[in-house]
């Protein structure tokens, strides 16, 4: 029998630590502050959760999710967040893939108004909501002042406190703040399309409305539903903008999922069913997320 | 003759639309300045555009009267604060994307996208618990950790992309004449990431300046700005120019950031969406 010493003893080749070393520091950020909390209040929802009694804190299984199905207000509050994505999203798209039209050819003050039309996208979004909420005063605010000036009105319109009003409001403060962001993403990817395909189709005398269909659109396609996926996230989970605005009024007209959760959360403390509408939520945009990171596979694949 | 005729016409129109539009973009701008500095008694007699008097009272008050200037300070730290622990961060995370294949990169990947995801009111109770934890509730430090992880994902897949435009063969020549990796990586790709750390820079610092839900869950007394402003819409009910005085206050460095490194910014907003 060869002794095991004979054997020729290959070492084992070691893996290298540089990388993971260099990661190291994300790595335990982002456990501790993002992935941690979010399966703490995925425990949370789990719970039968009141500040109130806080210490009596049981686990209660899906109890909280029953109870939210029947939940009437939350029904509402789930249209609600449907109608404010919706609208938020696909107006600041056209807004957005409109101004990228305008501003695709050189022309004498373009970067002038790329910057100016940016603007709104910067602004600290505290000071939007104030600001138009400002604008939007019935009383003494300027919109009612200068529809009515225009003669376009003749009794004040309750921008905010309107029941039918108040969310087409708020669709268009978010316009306003969120266009420049498809805008600047559509330049973009136009500004990627190489000329000659646009000469190619001058000179089989494709008319604007042709060129616009048949090549700009569909070059411009995969951006455009990556960023709508991105923007129907983020539109789906803000608080803050319409927090601001309304509060949620009138009469829970623009009270969406996550202005619901918040006040079940913080307002009334009950934790645990607050934190089972924001997991409702967080499933329902995982289904987005989930088809967000398919197609970004699909066309990186493509490219 | 028709054809230039109509393409003058098309020009036109399209000036037209874009005046348009760029009012309605400044138009919240112009009206909160206009506010900020119109005589409360002019302000009585309705809206105005154009203020017939100026002053600047309301900025005064605002300044020496309230507790603005503390928020300012408290908002800037958070802010530099924030910057500076993702950008140093990030480029380490970033660099490893780029450079190397390792067990766990396309799962680390992943993880980055999926998180930008999560709800805030799902994670808001978690993180206080464990910002009291650690000891840093109602202090400035507790929301720099907090914003500069919220700015991770964005900020390495931003390095890795700038990292991925370096040539190897530097650093390669570098490890030759004998450069440890770090000191390679610190010596010769460092000082020519200028531009992405910029992108990073300025994303962070805006994230970190605009934010308020998490700060309106962690701040009891140091507040940030867009906190203060808040606990100012209930104090100042009605008292517009003061309002308007701290709002401009607080637009003010955003928008000073934005017209200097505007390159930056919309390399920055493209980056996510488009893959060029």
């Amino acid at each position: 029998m060869a002794s095991p010493s004979a054997e020729i003893r290959r070492p084992r080749k070691r893996t290298d630590t540089f990388p993971y070393k260099m990661i190291l520091p994300a790595v335990i950020m982002i456990s501790a502050i993002n992935i941690w909390p979010v399966i703490a209040g995925v425990y949370q929802s789990m719970m039968d959760y009141n500040l109130l009694r806080a210490n009596n804190i049981k686990f209660n299984g899906v109890q909280n999710f029953v109870q939210a199905l029947k939940d009437p207000d939350l029904i509402s509050a789930l249209l609600v967040s449907v109608k404010w994505t919706v609208g938020a999203v696909g107006f600041c798209y056209l807004v957005g893939l409109f101004a990228a039209l305008l501003l695709n050819e050189q022309f004498k003050g373009r970067a002038i108004y790329r910057t100016l039309l940016l603007l709104p996208w910067v602004a600290p979004p505290v000071v939007v909501s104030i600001t138009w909420r400002w604008i939007l005063t019935d009383m003494d605010g300027l919109l009612n002042h200068i529809l009515k000036s225009m003669h376009l009105i003749k009794e004040p319109l309750l921008w905010l406190s309107d029941p039918t009003l108040a969310m087409w409001s708020v669709i268009m403060v978010a316009v306003w703040r969120g266009f420049p962001f498809y805008m600047v993403t559509i330049l973009a990817a136009m500004g990627n399309i190489p000329d000659d395909v646009y000469e190619a189709a001058r000179i089989d005398g494709g008319n604007r409305w042709q060129i616009f269909r048949h090549i700009t659109f569909p070059l411009i396609l995969p951006v455009s539903v990556i960023s709508t996926l991105l923007q129907c996230i983020w539109t789906f989970n803000d608080f803050g903008l319409i927090y601001v605005l309304t509060g949620g009024g009138p009469a829970g007209k623009t009270t969406t999922l996550s202005i619901y959760a918040y006040r079940q959360a913080f307002q009334y403390l009950h934790v645990g069913y607050g934190s089972a509408i924001a997991v409702l939520a967080l499933l329902l945009m995982s289904l987005l997320g989930i088809l967000y990171l398919r197609l970004q596979k699909k066309y990186e694949v493509t490219d | 003759m028709t054809n230039k005729l109509s393409q003058l016409m098309l020009n036109l129109l399209r000036h037209v639309v874009l005046i348009g539009m760029s009012l309605f973009a400044l138009l919240p701008f112009y009206w909160m300045v206009v506010t900020s500095i119109k005589p409360r008694e002019e302000q009585m007699m309705g809206p105005t555009l154009i203020p017939k008097h100026i002053t600047f009272e309301a900025y005064q008050h605002v300044w020496s009267e309230t507790q603005f200037p503390a928020w300012f300070w408290n908002s800037l730290k958070v802010a530099a604060g924030s910057t500076a622990m993702a950008l140093l961060v990030a480029c380490l995370a970033g660099y490893a994307m780029s450079r190397y294949n390792f067990k766990g990169k396309g799962a680390f990947g992943t993880t980055l996208l999926m998180v930008q995801m999560f709800p805030l009111v799902l994670v808001g109770i978690p993180l206080v618990l464990l910002i009291s934890k650690v000891g840093v509730m109602d202090k400035p430090f507790g929301l720099v950790l907090v914003y500069m992880t919220f700015a991770l994902p964005f900020a390495i897949w931003m390095m890795k992309g700038f990292f991925d435009g370096i040539p190897r063969s530097l650093e390669e020549a570098a490890t030759i004449d004998g450069c440890s990796r770090m000191q390679a990586f610190r010596l010769i790709v460092l000082p020519l990431s200028g531009p992405g750390l910029t992108s990073v820079a300025v994303f962070t610092f805006l994230l970190a300046w605009n934010e308020f839900f998490i700060a309106y869950l962690f701040l009891k007394t140091k507040l940030t700005l867009p906190i203060g402003l808040l606990t100012f819409i209930a104090q100042f009910f009605n008292q517009w120019d003061s309002l308007m005085a701290a709002s401009t206050l607080t637009t003010i460095p955003v928008l000073v950031f934005y017209m200097v490194l505007q390159r930056q910014l919309t390399r920055g907003i493209t980056a996510g969406a488009v893959k060029g």
